[in-house]
């Protein structure tokens, strides 16, 4: 049971990092990489083995703006639901940052907004089957 | 006063059999009494011993139905009293799930009524002749509840639908319509509500109810007292567990509710005291006015103030002291908010596990208004950031709706002073931005560098950076700070704070250095000794957690006329630096014999990127072997440093330059 616990949060690591990095790769002007954007991205990928099961869940869904959202609370137990909300805070406030380091790094801060644009598409794209996503303003299950 | 109107229009019909009546109708007319009037109303016995209680029209309290129907498995009609057992209800057509047991004096329209739902609860409703209700529940689910509502009137209790409430109702309510008055005791057990999002939801939850009401002067004088003794809610972003209770008092008229006080008990806090008016049919708080008194931060802080104020940095926040609050809400918006702080400590621990900012202990008030300008007095005793102290100062600032403006603010640090002049925040465009000036009076290099923990160095600090911008992820301030030390200075500009408050925190400047005593330098950082001067510049410095990640460096000798020795040990120091690969163009017997050598000029580049120092050594002295002179010999004895090993670890530099000043290591020669 730990073996396979611990197997799966490693592949969820794994996967985020593949996540992430075809994000990364798939546009050259977000391919930048500075110390900054990888202690945000470190800090992201451990989080993400706490993230995944309440993607999985239902909990909280990949927004179209980029970030994440606690979509049903209902799922994550009572006492449960302010630390879920933290992460999300967390998650987010790293996001944001990592939208305006990059564009920082491209030496146009003007950006961020499609930096935001571009990996929200990503996150979604690329989000596993079952996990919710908002398109269009509504959440659909992938 | 119980009228029975109209009088009884007796008909029985006899429809075939020989024996006894196979059907028997009563037709009442009306009942009335100040609780419940009919119309239309008619008893018809069945054949088998049932009955149906019918009629036209009935009136509740304010509410009115029509055809109402009492089918009874069983009944009877004794003198003027019907009793009715089994029965179904339907209004309009639509039945009730519940069973009644109903028995109802004809004469003066005193009736008991006991219903058995469903879903297992129970209600008895004693109905005096002169119009007393009396009323008890036993285990009634507000499922079942909610689901009768919804039969009998339209759109049932929808206000609460959204919530999906339930558990188990017990207790009494007494109306007396003759007295005005109302007494209800009640509980709920396993309470539970919760939101399709899941953002408001309770679970377990134990409530106590107590209540009176009278009606005086065209409203409903009432007082109540509740008490939440188990189960836990989350409010979004809230998690609440039970333990407050609530004293209140007030008026309730034409759909609205006047609470005049109410106070509550609340851990952490004090006391809770409110008042305020409530549209009902809006269903929303006209106005409301809560005050907290003695709030310990301690246990409210991390509690109430966290999740609301910083949820991304619950854990990093540290409080202490008290505050005390007032809230002002008009229309269902925030209106008005005043804070006492008493002995209040606020911290935010850096996010790499530094001791962060913290500021207190905190006296004063803060006041903001919607509709009007205030004013925000507060004395700091003290603060901190990372190791440097920071001085008792006091914030003075003119609050505007969405506008903070600061007055000359002096926070003292060390031996010299931190000034904020015309510092404004305001809101734009959905996020906070800030504008103002700070000067660093100047602060001795001696107690800076102590307070650091740093190699004790002399000379000073200031700062005059008068185009300061905060904006979401960056604080840049334009100007230079300046520090003169080594008999020389060090300017830095274009200062930028990125994402000053997450994980990622960097500072980004261009340092100048000029003139810098290379002899106070390597004395203060015990390198051996070297006298002359040198420039340095520092392009592109970037700071992660204090530590550079990128920088152009270039140090080398100034111009001018000053002896300039080197001492063995620097040497060996300065080659040490090169790492494997660095020369010292002297065999190491020889180097040994002598304490010190003349030099020409010393030169040193490193570019920093990923984590790898690009090294150059004396600009325009390329070697056509490859290697870079770092020192240019010259006098009488004279050396060479060359270095061989342009890709240099930096996080292996660094730790080989804490060696050569912590351990006095060998060098590595050849």
């Amino acid at each position: 049971m730990k073996v396979a616990s611990s197997f799966t949060r490693w592949f969820a690591v794994v996967l985020f990092g593949l996540l992430l990095g075809g994000a990364v790769q798939a546009q050259g002007n977000l391919e930048v990489n500075t110390p900054a954007i990888a202690t945000l991205k470190q800090s992201m990928q451990q989080r993400h083995a706490r993230l995944a099961p309440l993607y999985a869940s239902g909990a909280v869904g990949l927004a179209a703006d980029g970030s994440v959202a606690l979509r049903d609370a209902g799922s994550v137990p009572l006492a449960q639901r302010g630390q879920v909300n933290g992460l999300i805070a967390a998650e987010n406030a790293d996001r944001a940052a990592l939208y305006r380091e990059i564009a920082r790094a491209n030496g146009h801060p003007e950006w961020e907004s499609d930096v935001r644009r571009t990996f929200a598409q990503r996150w979604i794209d690329r989000a596993q089957p079952g996990w919710w996503v908002q398109k269009s303003g509504a959440w659909v299950r992938k | 006063m119980v009228w029975l109107v109209l009088g009884l229009l007796l008909s029985a019909l006899w429809a075939g059999g020989t024996w006894g009546v196979q059907r028997l109708a009563l037709t009442i007319g009306s009942i009335s009494n100040p609780s419940i009037s009919a119309r239309g109303v008619q008893v018809r016995f069945e054949h088998g011993g049932g009955a149906l209680l019918a009629a036209d029209a009935l009136r509740l309290g304010g509410r009115s139905w029509s055809r109402l129907a009492l089918r009874c498995a069983r009944a009877r009609l004794e003198a003027s009293v019907f009793h009715c057992s089994d029965g179904r209800v339907a209004f309009a057509g639509k039945g009730l799930p519940l069973t009644m047991a109903l028995e109802v004096d004809l004469g003066t329209g005193a009736a008991r009524a006991a219903a058995g739902f469903d879903g297992g609860g129970r209600i008895e409703v004693v109905l005096a002749g002169g119009g007393d209700v009396r009323l008890h529940a036993t285990r009634l689910a507000v499922r079942d509840l909610r689901r009768v509502a919804s039969l009998l009137w339209e759109g049932g209790l929808v206000q609460f639908d959204a919530l999906d409430p339930d558990g188990l109702l017990d207790g009494q309510l007494i109306w007396s319509p003759e007295a005005a008055s109302a007494k209800l005791s009640a509980t709920l057990s396993e309470g539970a509500f919760g939101s399709a999002d899941g953002l408001l939801a309770g679970e377990a939850l134990g409530l106590v109810l107590n209540a009176e009401a009278s009606r005086r002067d065209g409203g409903w004088q009432w007082q109540a007292d509740a008490r939440w003794d188990a189960g836990a809610a989350y409010v979004h972003p809230l998690y609440l567990e039970a333990g407050p209770a609530l004293q209140a008092s007030g008026v309730f008229a034409a759909g609205r509710l006047e609470v005049r006080r109410a106070t509550a008990r609340l851990d952490g806090v004090r006391e809770v005291s409110a008042s305020g008016s409530f549209d009902l049919n809006a269903g929303r708080a006209e106005r409301l006015l809560v005050r907290f008194d003695g709030v310990d931060l301690a246990v409210a802080g991390p509690r109430w103030i966290a999740p609301l104020v910083l949820p991304a940095q619950v854990d990093r926040l540290v409080f202490s002291g008290s505050v005390s609050a007032a809230v002002e809400v008009r229309g269902g918006g925030l209106h008005a908010l005043d804070v006492a702080f008493d002995a209040a400590g606020f911290g935010l621990r850096g996010a790499a596990g530094g001791a962060g900012l913290a500021l207190g202990p905190l006296a004063g008030e803060a006041a903001w208004s919607r509709s009007r300008p205030t004013r925000m007095r507060v004395r700091a005793e003290g603060g901190r950031w990372e190791k440097l102290t920071l001085g008792a100062f006091e914030l003075d600032a003119r609050i505007e709706a969405e506008r903070v403006a600061f007055a000359r603010t002096v926070v003292p640090l060390l031996d010299g002073a931190v000034v904020i002049e015309d510092l404004v925040l305001a809101r734009e465009a959905g996020h906070w931005e800030g504008r103002g000036g700070v000067v660093v009076e100047p602060v001795s290099m001696r107690a800076l560098t102590e307070a650091l923990d740093l190699p004790v160095m002399t000379g000073v600090l200031s700062a005059a950076l008068p185009g300061v911008r905060a904006s979401p992820g960056a604080i840049e301030l334009e100007g230079a700070l300046v520090i003169s030390v080594f008999d020389g200075y060090l300017q830095a500009t274009g200062l930028r704070v990125l994402e000053p408050f997450g994980v990622a925190s960097h500072l980004s400047a261009d340092i100048e250095a000029r003139h810098i005593d290379l002899a106070q330098l390597t004395e203060t950082f015990s390198f051996g000794s070297m006298s002359g001067f040198v420039d340095a510049d520092l392009r592109g410095l970037e700071l992660a957690r204090w530590q550079p990640v990128a920088f152009d460096a270039r140090i080398a000798s100034s111009a001018g006329q000053y002896p300039r020795r080197i001492s063995q040990r620097a040497v060996q120091n300065i080659s040490a630096l090169g790492g494997a690969g660095a020369v010292a163009a002297l065999q190491r017997g020889l180097l040994g014999l002598f304490e010190s050598f003349g030099y020409r000029e010393v030169g040193l580049r490193c570019a920093l990127r990923d984590g790898v120092c690009m090294m150059d050594g004396i600009e325009g002295a390329r070697r056509a072997d490859g290697g870079f002179p770092i020192v240019r010999g010259g006098g009488v004895p004279a050396l060479d440093v060359i270095g061989y090993n342009r890709r240099v670890d930096w996080d292996e530099l660094v730790d080989r330059l804490q060696r050569v000043i912590a351990e006095n290591v060998s060098p590595e020669l050849r």
